[in-house]
């Protein structure tokens, strides 16, 4: 490569995208859900389209049409309005599954959106990763840990399509219905977990346990109790009855520093480590209390 | 591998330059009074240019050369497509475009793939010469008036405003595939294939010859 000199360089840039855009362009597909113009989908297995809740308006034979041109009447298999993320079941591996990055987005990287709003063939349009932000509070108890912002134009029909780098690698899923007026990405690996759970479950288990809390600063002192640098932890102020954390043992002026070994310093870190597969299980949650450090095991329950 | 390649970004940004430069001795500024001014792309020697029909079809048009020492000139319209939104020009002292202006390299539009680099160059609000650069969106069949029925168009993302009607969308060795037509929506640019403009031009020229 270090042969490339002139415009030679410009070139292959030129001609490295086009493969990126033609590789996950094979991945993507139209998604025919709603009485406007069509949205996309991405295939993330053989028989398995994501795409972007918002854009369904109905639940059943909701035709979607292949790169090759081949139409079929998908299922929907799951949905969650809380990340805008819904999964449809094509009934036959009948799509050439999307590859995802292995790492995080760089903020700076070349990003390509992709959609195929349209039969004619698939779209895109050139971008940076632009910044990386979270928790986004969604709705519906539904809290984004993280998301990509991008340049990249969302042309109309872009959600449900995905955002991927220069080697057409995908890092999420685009969508303009989290936050109005603008188009973000759902990183991929967060994208990828909630599919597999809406494939499997048909929603998104969210954990359920039963406190409210407000965050308060820990001072010096309780920080050597935890063993951490930790600036904050949430002081339960209500229990309420019956509850996973009664249950448990939890009690009004423990101070919540801790969930599965990872630490909790605010209320959106705490949803965020409510979601999925602590559901139903006995799990450590590390209390401060009376300026001592403890562990009580709480069986998380699910929120309906 | 070599990559990263500490020199990459400097011989992209170089690359570019080259590309910009090369474009601007085949860019014109169509004038058209109280009715705006846009660009122009020299297609052929002996002062024949392509502009859209829009920025011409009223007013009498006059042209600027962008590096050629903002010389103006008188231009005669000599073949329109308001169809496709194409027109023809030459310029009346031929002469001075043959030394002054060479004709922009056209590449070939058939085979354009999503996602290669667009490069576009033209006076956005009247800024002479700015130059932007996207990737093509996509391209579409868009059914036009005429004996044609539909013609091919590509849509870019590459940042247009108006002023840069007229003007060359580029690939990445500075060929003309297309001129930039439209905007649609406020950030998607229309453009009409090269081949389509050449088609346009041959046909234009033969009746002409005919005549």
């Amino acid at each position: 490569m270090s042969q490339l000199n002139g415009n030679n360089i410009l070139i292959a840039l030129s001609d490295s995208m086009a493969a990126a855009v033609e590789k996950a362009g094979a991945a993507t597909v139209l998604v025919d859900g709603r009485r406007r113009l069509p949205s996309s989908g991405i295939a993330f297995t053989s028989d398995l389209i994501l795409t972007a809740n918002h854009t369904l308006e109905r639940e059943e034979d909701i035709p979607v049409i292949l790169p090759d041109g081949t139409q079929l009447a998908a299922q929907l298999a799951g949905r969650d309005p809380g990340s805008d993320l819904a999964v449809l079941r094509l009934g036959k591996p009948s799509a050439a599954a999307a590859e995802r990055v292995s790492g995080d987005a760089r903020i700076g990287q070349l990003a390509l959106a992709l959609g195929r709003p349209s039969p004619e063939g698939i779209q895109a349009s050139l971008g940076v990763v632009s910044a990386i932000g979270g928790p986004l509070r969604a709705g519906r108890g539904g809290l984004l840990e993280r998301y990509i912002r991008t340049d990249a134009i969302p042309y109309p029909g872009f959600s449900g399509g995905p955002l991927v780098d220069s080697a057409g690698r995908v890092l999420g899923m685009n969508t303009s219905g989290l936050v109005r007026g603008a188009s973000l990405a759902i990183p991929v690996g967060l994208a990828w977990q909630i599919a597999e759970s809406l494939a499997e479950h048909g929603s998104v288990r969210r954990g359920y346990l039963g406190v409210r809390s407000q965050p308060v600063e820990l001072p010096s002192v309780q920080q050597q109790a935890l063993g951490r640098q930790q600036e904050t932890g949430l002081l339960l102020v209500g229990v309420e009855r019956g509850s996973p954390a009664e249950a448990g043992g939890l009690m009004v002026g423990d101070i919540l520093t801790g969930i599965a070994g990872a630490p909790v310093g605010d209320p959106d870190e705490l949803l965020a480590r409510l979601v999925g597969d602590l559901v139903g299980k006995p799990t450590p949650v590390e209390v401060l209390r009376g300026g001592q450090l403890a562990t009580v095991t709480v069986t998380i329950g699910e929120r309906k | 591998m070599m990559y990263p390649d500490p020199d990459l970004s400097d011989s992209i940004s170089a690359a570019l330059a080259a590309v910009f430069g090369r474009a601007r001795r085949s860019l014109v500024v169509v004038h058209n009074g109280r009715f705006g001014a846009g660009a122009g792309v020299v297609w052929r020697a002996g002062g024949v240019i392509v502009t859209n029909y829009h920025v011409i079809h009223r007013g009498r048009p006059r042209l600027t050369l962008l590096a050629g020492g903002r010389r103006e000139f008188p231009a005669r319209v000599i073949a329109e497509a308001p169809e496709i939104d194409l027109a023809l020009l030459q310029a009346e002292r031929p002469a001075d475009y043959a030394s002054d202006f060479p004709p922009a390299p056209v590449a070939d539009s058939h085979g354009l793939r999503v996602g290669q680099i667009a490069l576009a160059i033209g006076h956005p609000w009247g800024q002479l010469g700015a130059v932007s650069v996207g990737v093509i969106c996509g391209i579409s069949r868009v059914p036009v008036r005429g004996p044609r029925g539909s013609v091919d168009v590509i849509r870019s993302d590459v940042r247009l405003a108006p002023g840069n009607s007229g003007g060359p969308l580029m690939n990445a060795s500075g060929g003309v595939i297309g001129i930039n037509t439209m905007i649609v929506g406020g950030d998607l640019g229309i453009a009409i294939p090269s081949h389509v403009v050449e088609h346009f031009v041959e046909e234009s020229l033969g009746e002409m010859l005919r005549v």
